[in-house]
């Protein structure tokens, strides 16, 4: 993504604001519009609020993995896209019409805000349950710090103990110090475990989670740099199903942050909010994709589309495949003869850090090098790429 | 000029965690517009850090706007002129989990 002579800003459509006074309703044409989505598209509050509530139903519709009386777990989270989630479900069963949700949804929230205060924390833990009890929904509550100690969930229901040592739960898992990447990276695997757990516990066959078109488009950016190409269908896709019981759905995937929060205002809805990590937008691979998607949505919005999008069209050769990582339970490749960019890597460092030998020539200093190389291709794996990085940190396996 | 300033989304964070104001603008030679509303809400609301409100002339990207509950990119953005008894409402996208 190198900007270094990049002259390509002088063909992109340069921002003149479009008269809108006058304008009406994209959809109906009849309305006055209210919300321009995508700098483009101008809807009245009328078209919006159902081009939003029919994005969502369709989409689970669409997948045709939801049976009616399925119990579904929502994983909820603060912010925008958890409050539209939970008003979006509420709505949905409440018609009376074919169109109605037929599933049972039943909320979690899974707290890991370890960088608030443990009086926020409770703030913020009352909130969230006043918040789903207006809508008649019950809220579990799971600590996250305690899962991992535990190696076990267990669920409350009203209550949850905190404790100001709580975010160190993560770094115990840990021999050394580990960057801030791999933090994060075991902390997501880790979070995804543990709601798999609360499914299966709560006997539900689905996870609701709430990632918008942005997030899904970050974590495309950082799969693939961080070397997990092939799990990007599982882990970007509208459904998760590397457990074989319990499928992951991300039905907010199409949404932008607009129009979640312009759906919150719109319903007079008050999303839970907390104060904000002061997050060096450098200290990791995850953060940095964050970032820079943030910034192209911002200024050319059809991007995250696009890269989304692109995701979409990646998918993995069933018969490639030898078996499931250990750690994230991705899947882990057959090896092959190829020389792979792992390899590849490898074989330059290996080169890299030999001194050369002139007394002999170059062809020969070529071939004892190539010597030394071990083509791992037979070598089977436990983890895949990316977890094996991880894996020799961890003190043990979960 | 009296007008309405609503905070929302956690954007009330930065000013003294407070989600209405009722504010006075006072008169000037050129009209209100909310450009100059952003300046004068850093001089006289914003308790926290400024860089978390604004970038350069506007909003920081995350915050919207909404004047008189309509998306402020349909109204000119930062050259919309402020008329007497506007509610303009600032709705924060950044301040979650």
């Amino acid at each position: 993504m190198c900007s270094v002579g990049d002259d390509g800003d002088r063909h992109m459509p340069s921002n003149v604001f479009v008269q809108y006074y006058d304008t009406k309703c994209q959809k109906c044409k009849l309305e006055t519009p209210i919300v321009l989505l995508r700098r483009k598209d101008s809807y009245c509050k009328d078209c919006f609020l159902s081009g939003t509530n029919h994005k969502f139903k369709s989409l689970l519709g669409k997948s045709k993995l939801l049976r009616p009386k399925d119990r579904v777990l929502v994983s909820y989270e603060v912010g925008h896209p958890s409050t539209a989630l939970l008003h979006l479900i509420r709505s949905g069963l409440d018609l009376n019409t074919p169109k109605k949700l037929r599933f049972e949804p039943v909320f979690v929230f899974l707290e890991d805000q370890y960088h608030l205060t443990k009086d926020e924390r409770s703030q913020m833990i009352t909130r969230a349950i006043a918040e789903a009890e207006k809508l008649k929904f019950k809220m579990h509550l799971v600590s996250f710090a305690e899962s991992i100690m535990k190696d076990d969930v267990t669920i409350y229901l009203n209550h949850l103990n905190l404790n100001d040592n709580d975010g160190d739960a993560i770094n115990n898992k840990f021999a050394t110090k580990i960057n801030n990447t791999n933090k994060k990276e075991v902390s997501n695997i880790l979070r995804r475990n543990i709601l798999l757990s609360i499914a299966k516990k709560l006997s539900c066959k689905f996870i609701f989670t709430p990632e918008l078109s942005v997030d899904i488009a970050a974590n495309l950016l950082t799969n693939i740099s961080l070397g997990r190409g092939s799990q990007v269908p599982v882990d970007t896709g509208f459904c998760d199903d590397r457990d074989k019981d319990v499928k992951i759905l991300r039905p907010l995937r199409s949404f932008d942050k607009k129009e979640v929060a312009l759906y919150n205002v719109l319903h007079v809805l008050e999303p839970v909010t907390v104060r904000q990590t002061q997050d060096n937008q450098y200290a990791s691979i995850q953060a940095l994709a964050k970032q820079f998607i943030n910034e192209l949505n911002e200024n050319y919005p059809a991007t995250v589309a696009t890269v989304v999008k692109t995701g979409d069209k990646l998918a993995l050769d069933e018969n490639k495949v030898a078996g499931n990582c250990k750690l994230c339970k991705g899947n882990i490749l057959k090896p092959t003869e190829d020389l792979t960019s792992d390899e590849s890597t490898s074989f330059s460092k290996l080169v890299s850090n030999e001194l050369p030998d002139h007394s002999i020539s170059s062809q020969e200093r070529y071939e004892k090098v190539e010597g030394q190389f071990e083509h791992k291709a037979q070598v089977d794996n436990e983890y895949c790429f990316s977890c094996s990085k991880i894996s020799r940190f961890l003190l043990s396996d979960t | 000029m009296d007008i309405k300033v609503q905070f929302g989304g956690g954007a009330e964070l930065l000013f003294d965690n407070k989600k209405h104001y009722d504010i006075s603008l006072p008169s000037k030679e050129k009209p209100w517009i909310i450009g100059d509303l952003l300046f004068w809400l850093k001089e006289h609301l914003l308790k926290e850090r400024p860089d978390l409100f604004l970038q350069d002339n506007s909003v920081r990207p995350g915050i919207l706007v909404l004047i008189n509950d309509t998306d402020w990119e349909l109204m000119d953005t930062v050259n919309y002129e402020i008329q007497l008894n506007d509610c303009i409402m600032f709705i924060s996208t950044l301040h979650g989990g």
